[in-house]
């Protein structure tokens, strides 16, 4: 028998480390402590960050089986699919040049009208155009992972919009990359109008159903109607006004509730769009809040008789 | 060296097959995570199958610490809770350790039928942990997930103990 055939290195007999149970103890407290640290007290970035560096280029080759896959679908369509998005497109182009120009002259008359009632200009906000990577492998959230980061001047809290409309908002922005937690994820709340009758509410989103949001603190008599466009109020500050959010597609009145029940589509593409445009936060262009003096109590005639 | 009677005699096992596997785990869980398959409630964990392998066949090269230092990696890529993971691999380490010494004496789908109650606890810490903090029930294709696991574990088991099997003196007729 030749010599490297057993291991013959023997196990420590002494020098054994920590046992079994008390490094689970450690590792684990140390989980928890991460975990919370996240949760509460947002201090873990700094390393999140720096792992996130270091594990780009494990992620850029992870990426390269599909990114081949879908290159070579792509190579492989047949020239009439081909031909047939490419009539498509000329014919919307010829739709939108015609409606271009009429944005045109609505803008000139837009912009007259609001100087004449001395409005401030409406709000328009820096965007850049990102790609998504991929989405975050999690069956409890609804994230999608995008390739611009801080190094970009992503800034958190942006609202991400696909072409047809608002996907989600970036909710954690690493150095190369940053996190996009979408209109459908549980935890995520939109600001929405309802474009037929100037109705505010918020979507939350619903993961339990498959890509859903829900319109909550509805009254039940309010006037929402299967079909209604709601897009973003623009009230928050953070979202531009004006872009398409979601379409009704259900409303349940019961009777057993003060709130009605309403269920919507989102617009944009949800499970599978690739590029994605991230509009900068416009918290930074509001003015301040104005510096409102405390209410001074009136004269108090108790301590006046003192 | 105690060990089951009939079992072939393996040859030492590689830091370099250990760790290269472990890797090349990750590596191939993030590329099968990218698309609609990673948001898949049942999809099995690859990363968590080979953890598990190493430690009951390798406990000393392979443990906890590696467990968590992988579960912290899975956590940044996910971007999910930092120490979600690693909670979970930590402990499935932890039961992994705690059972290498009998798991061996079993044949290859008795174990896999052993190893099934890791994967399902590993599955449920997860999912307490993601109730405590308010997250969406996924569906009970969850519990898919330990299952298919298991049923993989003897798949791992051939292809990941391949290389100790080879013969120990390669000659012509047995060249690897």
């Amino acid at each position: 028998m030749p010599l490297g055939t057993l291991d013959r290195t023997p196990p420590p007999f002494f020098k054994q480390g920590l046992s079994a149970v008390s490094k689970l103890l450690l590792f684990s407290a140390l989980a928890v402590l991460l975990m919370v640290a996240d949760v509460r007290f947002q201090v873990t970035e700094p390393l999140r960050a720096a792992l996130g560096v270091v594990l780009y280029p494990a992620q850029w080759l992870a990426q390269r089986p599909q990114v081949l896959a879908r290159a070579s679908t792509e190579l492989l369509q047949s020239r009439d699919a081909a031909q047939t998005a490419e009539r498509q497109a000329t014919e919307q182009l010829l739709r939108q040049a015609q409606r271009a120009g009429q944005v045109e002259q609505l803008l000139l008359e837009n912009q007259q009208l609001r100087e004449l009632l001395g409005l401030r200009e409406r709000l328009g906000g820096r965007a850049t155009a990102a790609q998504v990577l991929y989405e975050a492998a999690d069956p409890f959230t609804r994230k999608v992972i995008i390739d611009k980061g801080a190094n970009d001047g992503v800034q958190e809290s942006a609202a991400v919009m696909d072409a047809h409309g608002i996907l989600g908002q970036v909710t954690r922005v690493l150095p190369l990359l940053s996190e996009v937690t979408l209109v459908t994820d549980r935890e995520q709340a939109t600001p929405i109008l309802n474009t037929r009758t100037g109705l505010r509410g918020i979507a939350y989103g619903d993961a339990s159903a498959e890509s859903w949001l829900e319109l909550r603190f509805m009254a039940a008599n309010a006037d929402v109607a299967v079909g209604d466009l709601l897009t973003t109020s623009g009230v928050d500050g953070v979202y531009p006004p004006g872009v398409p959010v979601a379409r009704v597609t259900r409303v349940e009145r019961r009777a057993d509730s003060v709130f009605a029940r309403v269920v919507c589509e989102p617009l944009a593409r949800v499970q599978g769009t690739r590029h994605v445009m991230v509009l900068a936060p416009l918290s930074d262009q509001i003015p301040p809040r104005p510096v409102i003096d405390k209410p001074r109590p009136l004269a108090n005639p108790r301590g006046a008789r003192k | 060296m105690i060990m089951p009677r009939g079992q072939q005699l393996l040859l030492p096992a590689s830091p370099l097959f250990v760790f290269g596997s472990l890797a090349v785990a990750l590596l191939v869980s993030m590329a099968v995570g990218i698309g609609w398959s990673g948001r898949a409630a049942w999809m099995p964990d690859l990363l968590s199958i080979v953890l598990v392998f190493w430690c009951v066949h390798q406990p000393r090269k392979v443990g906890i610490g590696v467990a968590f230092v992988l579960g912290l990696i899975v956590d940044v890529h996910e971007t999910s809770l930092l120490g979600q993971h690693a909670l979970v691999y930590t402990v499935l380490g932890y039961l992994a350790v705690m059972i290498h010494r009998r798991l061996l004496w079993f044949s290859v789908p008795s174990q896999a039928l052993q190893v099934w109650p890791l994967f399902l606890a590993a599955h449920l810490l997860t999912l307490a942990v993601r109730a405590l903090l308010g997250g969406a029930f996924p569906g009970w294709s969850l519990f898919l997930a330990p299952v298919l696991e298991a049923v993989l574990w003897p798949v791992f088991s051939v292809v990941l103990l391949a290389p100790q099997r080879r013969a120990p003196d390669p000659d012509a007729d047995r060249p690897l």
